[in-house]
């Protein structure tokens, strides 16, 4: 198991690697010029071409990628070209907000999907599985930004319960936090419910008609331990594999919450970043997600065997 | 050791009374909503120096912890702001200024006339109409604390409309401390003499910009008017929000989560006329006018029958309908000084009453020797104006017989891709569509659209030795009069070589809640000083 850990977490360093040569390249070969944003519309070509070169824009391609990779591997991700702070620093701010959305989203989505799942299964067949099953492919269907305007119309402005936008640290108190946070989650989670009950379900059916199962049952054991305890843990496996695969969709989705809740997390900061051309916070910001995603994948691949004993490293 | 239920009670109240005190702390010492104005501005704030960049989100910044020497009054003239006395000797060289008793910064520092000229000349290195007026400036002497001088080589007529201009970059004034930073370089410290002071500790940078009432602040006597008179804070605290969706501002606005909003979408401006706690004003009457910049430097606008041929082709009403819809926030106009300002006129405008005609336009596409080459427009497609403008100048094009091809991508790429001077095969451009405040048009000096001085000047690169002469000609002026003269002048000529296509002129609405009141209109900035809630 050890000896997998390390396996996997080194080739999680090759991976990164080539993540930020991919970023790096994509972003600088792509067109725009942060000098002339920062220097406002009306500025002449000698003001951009003083701010580019102090910048140090108009280096080599080579010359830019060094030094960037060379404050990488020390822990320095490079300073914003526009607010002149260090990125790690940036980061560090907006984390809380994200984390706390992508946690209490994940919370929601997994306690509300694997229970649709399980009843799905349980009374496949029936108006309750159907209405499961159309609930999942409406969820799945809508945009994000969609759901949450229609969220901000009822709740916020319609009905006055919630805020239409902004964030609360949980630091200030915990009945604001989580305030600021129910209609960002449903947004965000619905897509992720959809596809946990969806796999949920599949993989209930499959268990649900396992000999075992019938044994059970057959020797007297309530539907309710039937699959909680024996079903659920056997079918595991695949909805663990489509939580951890959801977190692409998560991290994507965050970004497009955050901008509608207005929510100043890693999401809003990178895309503010990418209108600006901050090219440093833009970079900082995907290898981070990237690492984040490889790290999930890892602890998907270690849970296996916890649920499975056959699996074996 | 056994814990009483007393001990155990008195043990948890300490430790909420513990974790609860920064909180209550704070609720004590932040202002109370009913002294707090929201405001969602029409970007993020990055930079915080108000004469290095050109940016008006940053203007609003400078405005706010800043003051001026002078500014323009309601009526667009000029008045002394930090400025007590002045005079000006009779050989018109000599300008001097007494500042004003009890002006200070906000870390308790008296304003000297040093800060004033330290500030002056920062801001002479980085905007075009100080240039221009520096160029005739042989010293500016410090006389004392309180008194300075500007002696110039000749007499320049924009000295004192120069130092209390309202567009980017604005001549604000530091510290000399802070003014003396290499021009190159970004003021990163936000302590200034104005109403408002930066509260480092409450802004979140990319979330909030906070901004409190200061208490040491000197106001003249005079009422508030335009940049001038009696800056008063009537709240204690301004909080300038970043929301980048303009359909969660305008929610926000709704619900009264934020007052006051900029730039709502044209498409919700019904909606929010008809909510009872939103009122809709027109702060900057000279709005913004649209232009459409050629590129001189490759054909087929290196002719100046290509050059005119727009002129006749573009139909200024559809671009506006198209992108405005309600005709109470926009206007056609020809005059090249748009049509709110002192320097508007009629003259030359024959091709924009006669409408769009684009036979002509073909005609005179035809006598430029356009050979069917590629005509690449940058379309800046996450702009609604920019998109459309770029849309519809390409159809007309189409229409007068010019291959168009718009080259789509996002502002920050345009602004990118105007910058390539080389031809079109390899990277160049022929159009992109952009727009500058009215303001700004009515100034042939200060606004760099208005240069004509070829690769040294603004994109576009236009070239016209008469024009440049009578731009200096303005400048030199001494009363409105012959300014306007000289303008007219200006504009006749540059309706024959043609150095750009305007798109028209617009002022869209901001929306503010009902309880807070008293917004000064000016051009291009929120000021928030005279601002009330009730």
């Amino acid at each position: 198991m050890l000896a997998f850990i390390v396996h996997r977490l080194l080739s999680t360093a090759v991976v990164m690697a080539i993540v930020a040569v991919f970023i790096f390249l994509l972003l600088h070969l792509s067109p725009g010029d942060p000098a002339a944003i920062i220097v406002g519309d009306n500025a002449t070509q000698l003001q951009i071409d003083a701010v580019r070169k102090q910048l140090g824009l108009d280096d080599p391609l080579a010359v830019q990628f060094v030094r960037w990779l060379a404050g990488v591997f020390k822990g320095d991700l490079g300073v914003s070209i526009f607010s002149h702070q260090p990125v790690g620093k940036l980061i560090g701010q907006r984390i809380e907000p994200t984390v706390s959305l992508a946690l209490t989203t994940l919370l929601l989505a997994v306690i509300i999907a694997v229970s649709f799942g399980v009843l799905a299964a349980w009374k496949v067949g029936t108006w309750i599985d159907r209405f499961v099953m159309v609930l999942s492919v409406l969820s799945f269907s809508v945009p994000v930004f969609v759901v949450g305007y229609l969220l901000i119309y009822v709740f916020s402005i319609k009905l006055g319960w919630l805020p239409v936008q902004g964030y609360s640290p949980i630091a200030e108190g915990f009945g604001t936090w989580i305030r600021h946070l129910i209609l960002p989650s449903i947004a965000l989670g619905l897509a992720y419910v959809a596809l946990i009950a969806r796999i949920t379900r599949t993989a209930m059916l499959d268990v649900l008609s396992e000999d075992y199962i019938r044994t059970a049952r057959a020797k007297g054991v309530a539907m309710g331990p039937v699959l909680m305890k024996h079903a659920l843990k056997n079918a595991g496996v695949p909805i663990v594999t489509v939580i951890g695969i959801g977190i692409a969709l998560l991290i994507g989705g965050v970004v497009i919450t955050e901008t509608v809740f207005n929510i100043p997390g890693v999401g809003r900061l990178v895309v503010d970043a990418i209108s600006q051309r901050d090219y440093p916070i833009i970079q900082g910001v995907t290898l981070i997600f990237s690492g984040v995603y490889v790290i999930v994948n890892l602890m998907v691949d270690i849970s296996y065997t916890l649920l499975d004993p056959r699996i074996r490293y | 050791m056994a814990t009483s239920r007393r001990t155990f009670v008195k043990g948890t109240a300490a430790a909420a009374a513990a974790v609860s005190a920064p909180g209550l702390l704070k609720a004590q010492s932040a202002p109370t909503k009913a002294r707090t104005v929201r405001a969602v501005l029409h970007g993020d704030l990055k930079i915080f120096d108000p004469i290095w960049t050109t940016a008006n989100m940053t203007g609003n910044h400078g405005l706010l912890v800043y003051d001026t020497l002078f500014g323009l009054d309601d009526a667009r003239n000029v008045q002394p702001q930090m400025v007590d006395k002045w005079g000006i000797s009779d050989d018109k060289k000599t300008y001097t200024f007494i500042l004003r008793d009890g002006l200070k910064f906000h870390d308790g520092q008296a304003v000297t006339s040093a800060d004033a000229v330290a500030s002056v000349r920062r801001w002479a290195a980085r905007d075009g109409a100080a240039q221009h007026m520096f160029k005739r400036v042989a010293d500016t002497p410090v006389k004392d604390d309180k008194t300075f001088q500007i002696v110039l080589k000749e007499p320049y007529g924009l000295v004192l409309e120069a130092l209390g201009k309202i567009e980017t970059n604005l001549p604000v004034i530091m510290r000399k401390k802070d003014a003396e930073t290499d021009p190159n370089q970004q003021v990163t410290t936000k302590v200034g003499s104005g109403p408002f002071m930066f509260n480092e500790e409450e802004t979140k940078s990319g979330q909030r910009y906070v901004y409190d009432k200061f208490s040491g602040y000197a106001p003249r006597k005079e009422p508030a008017s335009g940049m001038v008179g009696g800056k008063i804070a009537k709240v204690d605290r301004v909080i300038i929000e970043n929301m980048a969706d303009e359909q969660t501002a305008v929610a926000a606005l709704k619900a009264g989560e934020i007052d006051f909003y900029e730039i709502p979408p044209i498409d919700l401006l019904d909606q929010l006329e008809s909510d009872k706690n939103i009122k809709l004003d027109i702060l900057n009457k000279g709005g913004n006018v649209g232009m459409c910049r050629l590129n001189w430097l490759h054909p087929p606008f290196d002719k100046v029958e290509a050059r005119q041929a727009m002129l006749h082709l573009i139909k200024q009403e559809d671009i506006l309908k198209a992108v405005f819809g309600n005709p109470k926030y926009y206007r056609s106009c020809a005059s090249l000084f748009a049509c709110t300002g002192q320097m508007q006129s009629d003259v030359n405008t024959e091709w924009f009453k006669g409408g769009q005609n684009i036979a002509k336009a073909r005609e005179l596409f035809k006598n430029a020797g356009y050979d069917g080459r590629p005509v690449v427009i940058l379309q800046a497609t996450n702009i609604a104006f920019m998109n459309n403008a770029s849309l519809l100048v390409a159809q007309w094009l189409k229409e007068a017989g010019v291959n168009a091809e718009l080259a789509a991508s996002d502002w920050g790429a345009v602004v990118a891709r105007r910058a390539v001077k080389k031809p079109v095969a390899e990277g160049g451009w022929n159009i992109f569509i952009t727009w500058g405040s009215g303001e700004g048009f009515d100034n042939p000096i200060g606004f760099v659209a208005h240069t004509a001085n070829g690769e040294a000047g603004w994109f576009g690169w236009p070239k016209d030795d008469l024009h440049e002469k009578l731009r200096d000609d303005w400048a030199l002026a001494t009363t409105l009069e012959e300014r306007k003269a000289v303008a007219r002048k200006l504009q006749e000529n540059a309706w024959s070589y043609v150095p750009m296509a305007l798109l028209g002129q617009w002022a869209p609405p901001v929306a503010r809640r009902t309880n807070v009141s008293g917004f000064i209109p000016i051009p291009a900035h929120v000021p928030f000083w005279n601002v009330e809630k009730t």
